[in-house]
């Protein structure tokens, strides 16, 4: 049960926000602007999460960079795209136009308003660019300008830091390869971020300017409702105490995904993640207050998964950490299941991949395609590109399975050896032929983005050079997306399908307006700001409500 | 080339100091973040040790060459990386103050190459020096324990 009123409010604000990622940021900073008294509450030691920790890329049609750089965009064929990749599966399909209407005023207003910048990525493109209804020039991505971070001061060390990411933007490698290490290190050295840690450090600098008082180590607990059923407070953990926060406009929930609650994960989702990507602390917290409030669920089958592979001498808060690391669709390569066999194309997006992992097999009785499956490459790959974090030329650690044939490679790895040599000959056949029938490889635009799209010449390559190495691939996933159900001012809606007055969710905190679909780079964070910038001028602008203590209720 | 140096007095003997450092065994488990260690010679070992960065942390296995003994007041090594790609070497050294008391210095530089190394080495900076601190502390810390000496 949420809790009681308390006798006495510990404080009393307008606004309660829980989660400090972008959407978050995005909602406290608006409900300031609107005149709010705003509190961020953050359950960990460190401000920013997933969001600082990521790309930092919001996906915005119609954005105003685009129109600086000469690309064209418009309402239609924004709309025209989303519908094409939802396929009916979003929850309701009025957010698609209110994200598409909203977004890019959300990103006006950063721009206006806050220390907030970005670029269009030079040389990026759309991850469905070989669709019709897809952007054919440019992109609608959004790359975060490079930050000082000593602008935030003390603050600068507490923004949360990706380990595998370097200090460059998206258009300079950040998240690719190509990568200018000396750039590199002259950036580590002056403090100077990008990606996620500019976002947030931007973001941070603009709440900072409003005089949002942010506590970190501070999770929300449970939500306090009045007799009506109003949620009035948060009650919330600092130092081992209960504290008693009261809002008297409302409670933001910008608290992340379930994606580190096996429990709620096991519940929900169609595919079994046991590889989350995102700092610990999304815990589904949020999920669990909007249930105990009465609210109604929306989009919770799905995540933003992904294909995650480790390198296990790399640990981030005492777990290894579940990498985004490259190489899994480099062309002398394929990725195979326990049989020994292919199952996808393999280089598919992230949040598409790992869909085949979740197929049943109505005859055998199993799921073939259950994680871990084995991504199966030979020298050449090795030779040639960056795996996860080994570098070509150098020579491969010790925690990668490595074979001088493929039958010793399966007999190592425990996959079928007749599967993996016919699976392997087969896939060489491919390539000798320039087309790969079974899957397609070479057909999508994702597979070589940066090279105008998949092709044979970069994408098929034969798997033949020993010695053969195989790194298992896991089911990932960057955040869950599904949460309380919203209307479109970002209120959670109850289960009898009222407003549950003062409660507020974005981001993955709250039911993923777009549904299952990752529309290209910055596809979650788009619609979580977007939702951030709704919520926060609707909650700040709304009138304060009296909520008083229960005169002497006893707790 | 990241790197650092330490010294602390003791109020040791200088032979007792060396009788202690000289068994690698002694004092390895005192290596920040010391995982194992194999002796496989009298100048070869291999070591593995999760070095905490703040931010990350990172298991790393490096082999370990003395290059001289100088009894009793020097030790001098090279490192490599076995798990990544870096070298270096450092030293420790004992110099008679008193006849019970020792000024003790350890020193450490670990320099990462290849295409990274840039970017590497400007994390090195600071983690090497307060590793090679850590350590002569540490160190320092055992030899007062074993010796009863209260600091
Ligand atoms: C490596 C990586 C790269 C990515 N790159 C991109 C990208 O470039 N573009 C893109 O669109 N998406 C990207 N994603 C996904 C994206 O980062 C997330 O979907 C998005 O940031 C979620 O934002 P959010 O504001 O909803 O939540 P988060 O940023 O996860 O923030 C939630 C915060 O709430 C805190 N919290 C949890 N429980 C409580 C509680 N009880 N009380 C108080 N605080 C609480 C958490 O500690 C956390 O700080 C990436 C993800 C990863 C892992």
């Amino acid at each position: 049960m949420p809790a009681n009123r308390p006798a006495t409010w510990d404080h009393e604000v307008d606004v309660v926000v829980l989660g400090t990622g972008g959407a978050a940021f995005v909602s406290a900073v608006l409900a300031a602007d609107q005149g709010a008294e705003v509190l961020m509450l953050e359950k960990t030691h460190q401000v920013g999460g997933t969001t600082a920790f990521s790309g930092g890329v919001p996906w915005i049609p119609m954005n105003r960079y685009m129109k600086e750089a000469g690309i064209e965009d418009d309402r239609e064929s924004a709309i025209t795209f989303i519908k094409r990749l939802t396929q009916g599966k979003e929850p309701d399909p009025k957010f698609i136009d209110l994200f598409v209407d909203n977004g890019h005023v959300m990103i006006d207003y950063l721009h206006e308003n806050t220390p907030v910048r970005f670029a269009t990525p030079k040389g990026y493109s759309e991850y469905y660019g070989h669709l019709p209804e897809a952007l054919k020039n440019g992109t609608r991505s959004l790359d975060p300008e490079p930050f000082d971070l000593n602008q935030v001061g003390e603050w600068g060390p507490l923004v949360r830091q990706n380990p595998v990411f370097p200090p460059l933007t998206l258009a300079e490698g950040g998240a690719v390869g190509g990568i200018d290490f000396m750039k590199i290190a002259e950036r580590m050295e002056n403090n100077i971020v990008t990606m996620g840690r500019s976002l947030i450090g931007a973001l941070l600098k603009g709440a900072l300017e409003r005089g949002i008082d942010i506590q970190l180590n501070t999770p929300g607990k449970e939500l306090v409702l009045d007799d009506e059923g109003k949620v009035i407070g948060v009650v919330a953990e600092k130092d081992g105490e209960k504290i008693f926060i009261g809002a008297r406009k409302g409670v933001v929930l910008a608290s992340g995904g379930f994606e580190w609650n096996q429990e709620l994960i096991k519940t929900f989702l169609k595919g079994h993640v046991t590889h989350p990507m995102s700092p610990p602390g999304n815990e589904g917290d949020g999920l669990i207050m909007a249930m105990e409030a009465g609210a109604a669920l929306g989009n919770m089958t799905e995540a933003w998964y992904y294909p995650t592979m480790q390198d296990p001498t790399f640990e981030y808060e005492d777990h290894v950490m579940n990498q985004t690391g490259g190489g899994r669709f480099g062309p002398n390569s394929i990725i195979v299941n326990k049989h020994g066999k292919r199952f996808a194309h393999e280089g598919t997006t992230y949040n598409d991949l790992p869909r085949s992992f979740f197929e049943y097999d109505p005859v055998a009785l199993e799921y073939p395609n259950e994680a871990p499956n084995w991504m199966i490459f030979d020298q050449q790959l090795k030779d040639s590109q960056m795996i996860i974090t080994m570098m070509p030329g150098e020579e491969a650690p010790e925690w990668v399975d490595r074979a001088d044939s493929l039958r010793e490679l399966a007999e190592k790895i425990g996959v079928n050896p007749d599967g993996l040599e016919a699976s392997v000959a087969r896939w060489n056949e491919h390539v000798e032929n320039g087309v790969d029938p079974d899957f397609h490889r070479g057909t999508t635009h994702f597979e070589n983005i940066l090279g105008g799209g998949g092709n044979a010449e970069a994408n098929l390559g034969k798997i033949e050079k020993g010695p053969f190495y195989a790194i298992p691939v896991h089911l990932g996933a960057l955040g869950t997306n599904g949460g309380p159900r919203i209307n479109e001012k970002g209120e959670v809606i109850s289960l009898r399908g009222n407003v549950i007055d003062g409660l507020y969710a974005a981001g993955n905190a709250a039911m993923g307006i777009l549904g299952p679909v990752y529309t290209s780079a910055g596809g979650t964070i788009g619609p979580a700001m977007t939702m951030g910038y709704i919520v926060g001028k609707e909650v700040g602008a709304k009138e304060a409500r009296e909520i008083k203590e229960a005169e002497a209720l006893a707790l | 080339m990241p790197n650092g140096t330490h010294t602390v007095e003791l109020q040791v003997p200088i032979e007792n100091i060396w009788n202690f450092v000289s068994d690698m065994n002694n004092w390895a488990p005192l290596v920040p973040g010391y995982i194992e260690h194999e002796i496989l010679s009298e100048k070869q070992s291999t070591w593995k040790f999760k070095g905490d960065l703040g931010f990350m942390k990172k298991t790393v296995k490096l082999q370990i060459d003395i290059l001289e003994w100088i009894e009793p007041s020097k030790v001098t090594f090279d490192l490599k990386g076995l798990s990544d790609n870096f070298t270096g070497g450092g030293y420790f050294e004992a110099e008679k103050i008193t006849d019970a008391a020792t000024r003790m210095t350890g020193h450490l530089d670990i320099t990462a190459g290849g295409m990274m190394g840039a970017m590497i080495n400007t994390i090195l900076k600071n983690f090497v020096p307060e590793t090679a601190q850590q350590l002569t502390e540490a160190i320092a810390g055992k030899i007062n324990e074993i010796e009863g000496v209260t600091v």
